[in-house]
């Protein structure tokens, strides 16, 4: 026998055992309706939280502020964008545009919170672009982003990780961006400035770091390491 | 393993032999297994025909065991042939990061960097360097200068051997060689 009959016996070898692990299984659904069953419970973890913290007294004023729901809607938008695309990055051959989803919320919603930061300047001048310290964002984000990241990061993992750093980046964004849009049903923040530095960037860094952490958390089962 | 069919064409339909095998079809799974397997081995031979049949089997295999992992992701709506190439360019490029840091470093320790840096070869900051300087070296050459680094020095294949697997001829696979050592030696003494 020659060295390629014998590593083709290998292979058949593997090919044989493999067949014999062969079970019946459920493909994995659409990842719309995975990231439609995700946002539900993500939802209720936030809704769940808002109730816990206690909602904000003007909450009743707010939803009928066109600007709060516009802004609200974006965060919401770009956080389940952000969550189909993790979950469609994980399906091989699924249509790499999947993974541009996020940019239009995402980009609406940096844009609306934009064009607030003018016309906070424009009505209260300097005073309107004021920058306070506000960490608890950081904190509030991550509290309620926390359970619904983890559960996103779980069902990644039943799919393969061809792009994990930007995979665990957007599940991230999906997360931070939900705890965000619970965030500001009790947290009293509204001026553009302070919500795009202190929540935005928050989501942003959430985000970020789990980049970096993406291929330590999502690797082939299996295979051998590159 | 029968790869008969797949050697007249692609005229094997993969998706019901895929569909048979979530619905726990061992047999249906054995023969897409073995029809991914002829598949896989020719693509890696055309892509990296310097590999040695146990490389190449290595890369098939990896293959085989990544799709096994990853059968649940495949909906049957939709066709598998995407899918299985997403899988196997993933893999791959995976798998050249590690043959490319393996070579480089069998490249500098095992062959370039005794001849041209022989007497501090011992010295293991020395020897770092060096095969910092051979890949930097490496990177100045052809395709065809590189091509043929990698088989006579590398792979340390004959000339025949090296021309049959590259589809060059010896004439030219001389001259490439020559040229390459002339062209890293200048580098390695610029450093």
């Amino acid at each position: 026998m020659n060295d390629k009959e014998q590593s083709q016996g290998a292979t058949d070898a593997l090919i044989a055992r493999l067949a014999r692990e062969a079970r019946p299984l459920r493909p994995l659904a659409h990842p719309l309706r995975r990231a439609l069953g995700w946002a539900v419970l993500a939802l209720a973890f936030a809704a769940a939280m808002v109730w816990a913290i206690g909602p904000r007294p003007d909450l009743a004023e707010r939803l009928g502020d066109a600007r709060f729901l516009f802004e609200q809607g974006a965060a919401l938008a770009t956080g389940l964008a952000a969550a189909v695309a993790a979950l469609a990055l994980t399906i091989p051959g699924a249509p790499p545009l999947w993974r541009l989803l996020p940019v239009v919320p995402g980009a609406l919603w940096l844009g609306t919170l934009s064009l607030g930061c003018l016309r906070d300047w424009w009505a209260l001048g300097p005073e309107g672009l004021r920058l306070t310290p506000d960490p608890a964002c950081f904190l509030y984000i991550a509290l309620i982003g926390s359970l619904p990241g983890l559960v996103l990061y779980l069902m990644l993992r039943r799919g393969v990780p061809l792009a994990p750093r930007l995979t665990l980046a957007l599940a991230a964004l999906a997360a931070a961006g939900l705890g965000n849009f619970g965030l500001r049903f009790f947290h009293m923040q509204d001026a553009a400035l302070m919500v795009l530095v202190w929540q935005v960037g928050s989501v942003a860094l959430i985000a970020g770091l789990a980049g970096l952490a993406g291929r330590g958390l999502l690797r082939w089962p299996g295979a051998r390491p590159a | 393993m029968k790869t008969a069919r797949s050697r007249t064409g692609d005229a094997v339909a993969l998706e019901p032999l895929m569909t048979r095998a979530q619905a726990g079809d061992g047999a249906a799974y054995r023969q897409l297994l073995a029809e991914v397997a002829a598949r896989m081995r020719r693509l890696v031979r055309r892509r990296a025909p310097w590999l040695s049949p146990e490389d190449t089997e290595d890369l098939v295999q990896d293959i085989l065991l990544s799709l096994h992992q990853a059968r649940g992701t495949w909906d049957p709506a939709r066709p598998f042939l995407p899918w299985m190439v997403a899988i196997a360019r993933a893999r791959l490029a995976d798998n050249a990061r590690r043959y490319a840091r393996r070579a480089a470093i069998d490249l500098a320790a095992a062959d370039l960097a005794e001849t041209f840096f022989d007497a501090s070869a011992n010295i293991t900051e020395a020897t770092v360097v060096n095969m910092m300087s051979v890949r930097k070296a490496m990177g100045d050459l052809t395709p065809a200068e590189r091509q043929a680094v990698e088989l006579l020095r590398l792979r340390e294949m004959s000339l025949a051997e090296a021309a049959a697997a590259s589809g060059s001829t010896v004439g030219a696979l001389k001259v490439a060689i020559h040229r390459a050592m002339r062209k890293m030696r200048g580098t390695l003494w610029k450093e």
